[in-house]
């Protein structure tokens, strides 16, 4: 299975006042398509700078970060939001939708930025993902006329609408109950299985850690562990904690 | 497109900021196009006053010094110049002739200065069109009957009367059919005096009409003492008022190719080349001067630019308060929406288009509250002028060239105020949106947390 991101001696530094302070000290990370990662680590531990420095969002101060044989920091801006548009899926904690848009508006938001779809196969699309996400009774409904674990939905269909590479999501259960947060980690699961779309996903709650299938530890912006061919990665996640 | 919806909807959703912004931007439009209307009211109050009482669209004046110090303002050939203005100027309407003077008129109880205008009735349909007999009420004070007109407008067929404006005739405390003396210096410095009796009072038509009277022409050449032919000015009119300057200069052209001695060009009105400029030059003899409406009463252009100045001034004033209201308004939904800008950008919107998504805010906001505020201020403009409102005080009367409150919403006004105020809009919005624009991805996601 070929590698959709290499990380590569990745350091990522952030002023403050008159300090630097590294988040990340040389991180090696390499992903293959189709996995189902998760990155685990306290508050405070680098996995949402690495989760950052994966989606494109952000660029590392040294090291390399290869997104499907892209290197990210010779990218402009222009082709990091083009990268993104159109090859990742991100699913945020507080979920981000637009508030002002209804649900298919906010899942139909990514295909009218990609451009060039009919309006007919935009529909079909949309209409389709929702469909699999169970909110196809929902398509006129604005974000605050729905539950957490709704409005979480959403946005996993927002960031798998325009079928991309890789999908990020960073501690999408955080705002929910254990059940809804289990039953959205499980959708994850399912189209991660049915699609081959590869998942990256943070998370410091050992419970969700259970449906990784591999499990990568960020402990003071340095990969202490990675589980890729564990037989228990979640246990040994676990008894870090 | 998404844009739009996303733009339109956040609109929607802070209505209250939206309302309040909406107003100010109303209001101010709305009062643009109010002082656009009034000034365009004005212009056409002057523009109807010039060229019917004191001008044409276009002149061939003149004048005449027998030394170079004394000067008199007469054309010394009119038929002749009649027949020149008709062969250069194919598209005139109308050309008439008629003669200049100034002097007193004198009652029994006032005495008011006025340009005597000698004119032919048989030549001026158009003016008789535009006059009307003013009810006594206008001139008398306490009448018996204040509806009651007296007089006719026929009345100057009868040699040695007069037609006032009723501005005068109050001054005078005259009534129709009432005795007035003209006095007038001829060319030489005598003094020369007719008897008139007043014909007819006619309403006045702005400020003109306060220096302003209408006589045979046989009265201006019995106290000139002109001789036949001797005119003051050829008026010409022309079916398109704005092809008066290249009328001009076509007449020019032409009489200067006739041989006719001319006066250089100079836009301003024939009494103050009278009294100011002609004495001044060392000629002797007689010369043309072709002008247009706009030349001989540009004096009272400077109403309109200053009307136009303090409308400009005003509403640059009430713009620079909107483009600091809007700006900072949209400072704070910057710095509220930063979650939804970093969302934006990270699935894939570019900083062109969160900044077209700011502008576009503006724009829409702009375009609808100053399009409801424009379209209400023509409205409102429009009443006012059906409603013929009464000026009573004359420092007012004076700057609106009229007696009467008179508006002229135009379309193209109305779009300009629309169009600069919805301009306004999107400047003010310009710097939050470039800001906003600017915020990278993650800055903006952590903002978010």
């Amino acid at each position: 299975m070929s590698a959709i991101i290499e990380v590569r001696g990745v350091t990522k530094d952030y002023p403050l006042g008159q300090l630097t302070v590294r988040a990340l000290h040389g991180v090696e990370l390499c992903v293959d398509r189709g996995e189902f990662t998760t990155i685990a680590g306290p508050s405070g531990s680098g996995k949402t700078t690495l989760l950052n420095l994966i989606g494109c969002v952000d660029v590392p101060t040294g090291g390399s970060v290869v997104f499907d044989g892209a290197v990210t920091s010779s990218l402009s801006d222009r082709e990091l939001t083009r990268l993104r548009l159109e090859k990742l899926g991100f699913i945020f904690q507080s979920f981000n939708l637009v508030q002002v848009l209804s649900v298919f508006q906010n899942v139909e938001l990514p295909l009218l930025l990609q451009g060039g779809i009919d309006v007919a196969e935009r529909k079909r699309r949309v209409e389709s993902i929702l469909d699999r996400v169970g909110l196809s009774r929902f398509l006129r409904h604005r974000p605050n006329e729905l539950s957490g674990g709704q409005r979480q939905r959403v946005a996993i269909a927002r960031a798998l609408v325009t079928k991309p590479r890789l999908v990020l999501a960073d501690e999408p259960t955080a705002n929910l109950d254990s059940v809804t947060g289990n039953s959205i980690l499980e959708l994850m699961k399912e189209l991660n299985q049915q699609d081959g779309t590869t998942f990256i996903f943070s998370t410091h709650d050992h419970r969700v850690m259970e449906l990784a299938s591999r499990i990568v530890r960020v402990q003071d912006g340095r990969v202490v562990e990675d589980g890729r061919g564990d037989k228990s990665p979640v246990a040994a996640a676990a008894a870090a904690y | 497109m998404v844009t739009l919806q996303i733009a339109l909807n956040n609109l929607l959703a802070s209505r209250r900021r939206t309302l309040f912004l909406g107003a100010a931007l109303f209001g101010v439009t709305l009062l643009f196009v109010l002082l656009l209307a009034l000034t365009a009211g004005v212009t056409d109050n002057l523009i109807r006053g010039a060229t019917n009482i004191s001008s044409g669209h276009v002149n061939i004046g003149g004048y005449y010094k027998s030394t170079p110090s004394d000067s008199q303002t007469v054309v010394l050939n009119a038929s002749q110049l009649k027949a020149e203005a008709k062969e250069a100027l194919p598209d005139a309407l109308r050309i008439i002739d008629r003669l200049r003077g100034w002097g007193k008129v004198i009652s029994d109880k006032g005495t008011v200065q006025s340009g005597l205008n000698g004119i032919d009735l048989a030549d001026e349909s158009a003016l008789l069109e535009l006059l009307a007999l003013a009810p006594a009420k206008d001139y008398i004070d306490n009448p018996a009957n204040a509806e009651e007109v007296k007089g006719s407008l026929d009345a100057l067929q009868k040699p040695g009367t007069i037609m006032l404006f009723a501005s005068q005739a109050k001054r005078l405390k005259v009534d129709v059919g009432d005795q007035v003396t003209l006095r007038t210096e001829t060319l030489k410095g005598q003094s020369n005096t007719a008897e008139a009796v007043v014909g007819a009072v006619v309403r006045d038509l702005g400020l003109l009409s306060s220096f302003a009277s209408f006589v045979p022409k046989q009265t201006i050449i019995e106290l000139y003492q002109f001789k036949p032919d001797v005119s003051g000015a050829v008026q010409i009119y022309l079916k398109d008022i704005d092809r008066s300057e290249a009328a001009m200069n076509e007449l020019r052209a032409h009489l200067e190719k006739k041989g006719y001695a001319q006066l250089e060009h100079d836009g301003q009105p024939f009494f103050i080349k009278l009294l100011q400029t002609v004495p001044n030059e060392e000629w002797t003899g007689a010369k043309l001067d072709v002008t247009t409406w706009e030349d001989e009463s540009s004096f009272l252009v400077q109403i309109i630019i200053g009307l136009r100045a303090i409308s400009v001034f005003l509403v640059m004033l009430l713009a620079i308060v909107i483009v600091i209201g809007i700006s900072n308004t949209m400072t704070i939904a910057v710095r509220e929406r930063t979650r939804e800008i970093g969302t934006l950008r990270a699935i894939g919107m570019n900083r062109g288009g969160i900044l077209a998504l700011f502008l576009l805010e503006a724009l829409l906001l702009g375009l609808l509250a100053s399009g409801a505020g424009g379209i209400t201020g023509g409205v409102v403009a429009a009443l006012l002028d059906a409603g013929g409102l009464k000026v009573d005080v004359d420092a007012i009367r004076v700057v609106l060239l009229s007696n009467t409150l008179h508006l002229v919403p135009r379309v193209f006004d109305i779009v300009l105020a629309v169009a600069a105020l919805t301009f306004v809009s999107m400047i003010a919005a310009f710097f939050p949106a470039l800001r906003a624009a600017r915020i990278t991805p993650v800055t903006a996601m952590q903002a978010a947390e």
